[in-house]
């Protein structure tokens, strides 16, 4: 497995776009699944209604993988998520992700050799601002034989 | 001498404390040990100098590795440019056998942690396929550990009469100082800890 | 419990521990709130089929579910960032414990910096992280 040139070859491009509309059901339906308790999430009257700030976790791009992506393995997980807020997602905000492969490495765990795939979405809103990035850290493993 | 064996900043890809903040938290909460070592996933780092950090938090902060194997995970103490020629560290399939033999060669110490890991751990592979020549020391407290795991590799420990040490392996700054090693020995640098773990008089610590 | 203010937090400050709901009503209803209705979440036999012991929490409802915690412990706070390492996944009906502490405080900029984890009835993590939270 020639991770190095995996990553010389596919990190930093971008492969995929896609668009999320923001409703006031969406935002309040997250929120009280999680338990928020905060009214700036629940409550659309509130002054300050926003998204709760990992609420652009949910997004999927129509791609996982950019097309042509080599195969490495047909097992995986989701190994986490890191999400960065910029500025608060509103209802109304139409956003925009656009995906990329913001780095892929090699390492053993406990479940033995993995692959690392961080998939970064940025999400900017429909006046430009970037509200939130997330990295989704995917892990792919090698099919056993 | 208390020292945490094992330790990772934000310098490997999983780890998420910074130096700084290790020190903080281990002066504000009065923690047993004297200082700590920085392993990191699959390089070391020859950038980072911590000797003002050590003025400042009155910790020793030395630097190490850890590589991984065909028999697990490695930590190495006493790393310089000769081990660092000898193999790859970013490998994932290094041959413990060679990574011992070179430690030795190039002046290190070369440590299997978490060996009671299931199925990826030193004692499943020993299980498997025997004991690698070489080994003397293994990490029998690792602060990650779940349930068996240390047992086990006391046990393995014992059986091949390996000596002990013991490491947090955190990776956030509130894991720090969860195991560590007690050192007869007054240690002051690399030098003076791989010739402590040579020497032999330390013992494991757990103290989460 | 009254949410805190900067004033009232320092390094070494445990927030209050929980035990979220994450029974499998709860989770299929995030499953529907977030769009996430997978198998593997909302079915213990499709999970078994997968290779998983039992369904499990998705990692994103975790991760929302920390921040929740941080908002009900800091008053008006806003979470920068947040960031989780799925280290072994959580079952669905089972009693996970978050739990989170203040790991370095910021004076000029008003902000904390949290360790999050997220541990089993053995005291075992499954998910651990940070976050960097700002107070108003």
């Amino acid at each position: 497995m020639q991770v190095a040139g995996i990553k010389k070859e596919w990190v930093g491009l971008e492969f995929d776009t896609a668009e999320f509309e923001v409703t006031e059901a969406d935002i309040v339906s997250f929120s009280r699944a999680v338990g928020e308790t905060d009214p700036r999430f629940l409550d659309p009257a509130h002054p300050d209604f926003q998204a709760p700030p990992t609420f652009s976790s949910r997004f999927v791009s129509r791609r996982v993988l950019p097309e042509a992506f080599p195969h490495i393995g047909s097992r995986g997980f989701d190994a986490g998520k890191a999400v960065t807020c910029h500025g608060p997602v509103r209802a109304g905000h139409r956003l925009v992700a656009h995906s990329k492969i913001a780095d892929v490495y090699e390492k053993t765990g406990r479940s033995g050799p993995m692959v690392f795939i961080v998939h970064r979405m940025d999400f900017t809103n429909q006046d430009g601002e970037l509200l939130s990035t997330v990295d989704w850290r995917m892990v792919r493993q090698p099919d056993l034989k | 001498m208390i020292l945490d064996l094992h330790n990772h900043s934000i310098k490997s890809d999983d780890g998420r404390a910074r130096v700084e903040n290790y020190c903080q938290w281990i002066n504000k909460r009065e923690l047993a040990i004297d200082g700590f070592v920085l392993t990191e996933h699959r390089q070391f780092d020859d950038a980072s100098d911590y000797r003002k950090l050590e003025d400042e938090s009155g910790l020793l902060i030395l630097k190490g590795s850890e590589v991984e194997t065909d028999y697990g995970h490695v930590l190495l103490f006493g790393v310089n440019e000769d081990l660092q020629h000898a193999f790859d560290f970013a490998a994932i399939d290094l041959e413990l056998a060679r990574v011992v033999r070179e430690s030795e060669r190039c002046g290190a110490v070369a440590v299997p942690c978490h060996p009671g890991r299931p199925n990826v751990g030193l004692c499943a592979h020993y299980e498997a396929r025997g004991p690698v020549p070489g080994v003397s020391i293994v990490e029998t407290f690792n602060g990650g550990s779940r349930q068996g795991e240390d047992e086990w590799a006391l046990a393995v420990a014992d059986q091949y009469g390996y000596r002990g040490v013991g490491g947090s392996d955190a990776h956030i700054v509130s894991h720090i100082g969860r195991s560590a090693t007690r050192f007869e020995a007054t240690i002051r640098n690399v030098d003076d800890l791989v010739g402590a773990l040579r020497q032999g008089d330390f013992e494991a610590l757990q103290c989460k | 419990m009254a949410r805190l203010s900067f004033e009232e937090i320092e390094l070494g400050d445990e927030l209050p521990e929980v035990k979220p709901d994450v029974s499998m009503p709860r989770v299929r209803e995030f499953c529907k709130a977030a769009g996430h209705y997978f198998s593997r979440f909302i079915d213990h036999e499709k999970a078994r089929e997968q290779g998983l012991a039992s369904a499990i929490v998705p990692g994103i409802m975790s991760q929302a579910l920390l921040a929740a915690i941080i908002h009900g412990w800091g008053q008006d706070v806003t979470v920068e960032s947040i960031d989780t390492v799925f280290r072994a996944p959580i079952p669905v009906d089972s009693h996970p414990l978050f739990r989170g502490v203040v790991t370095d405080v910021q004076p000029d900029a008003r902000i904390a910096e949290l360790d999050l984890t997220i541990v089993n009835d053995a005291g075992e993590t499954r998910v651990m992280g940070t976050a960097r939270v700002r107070f108003p």
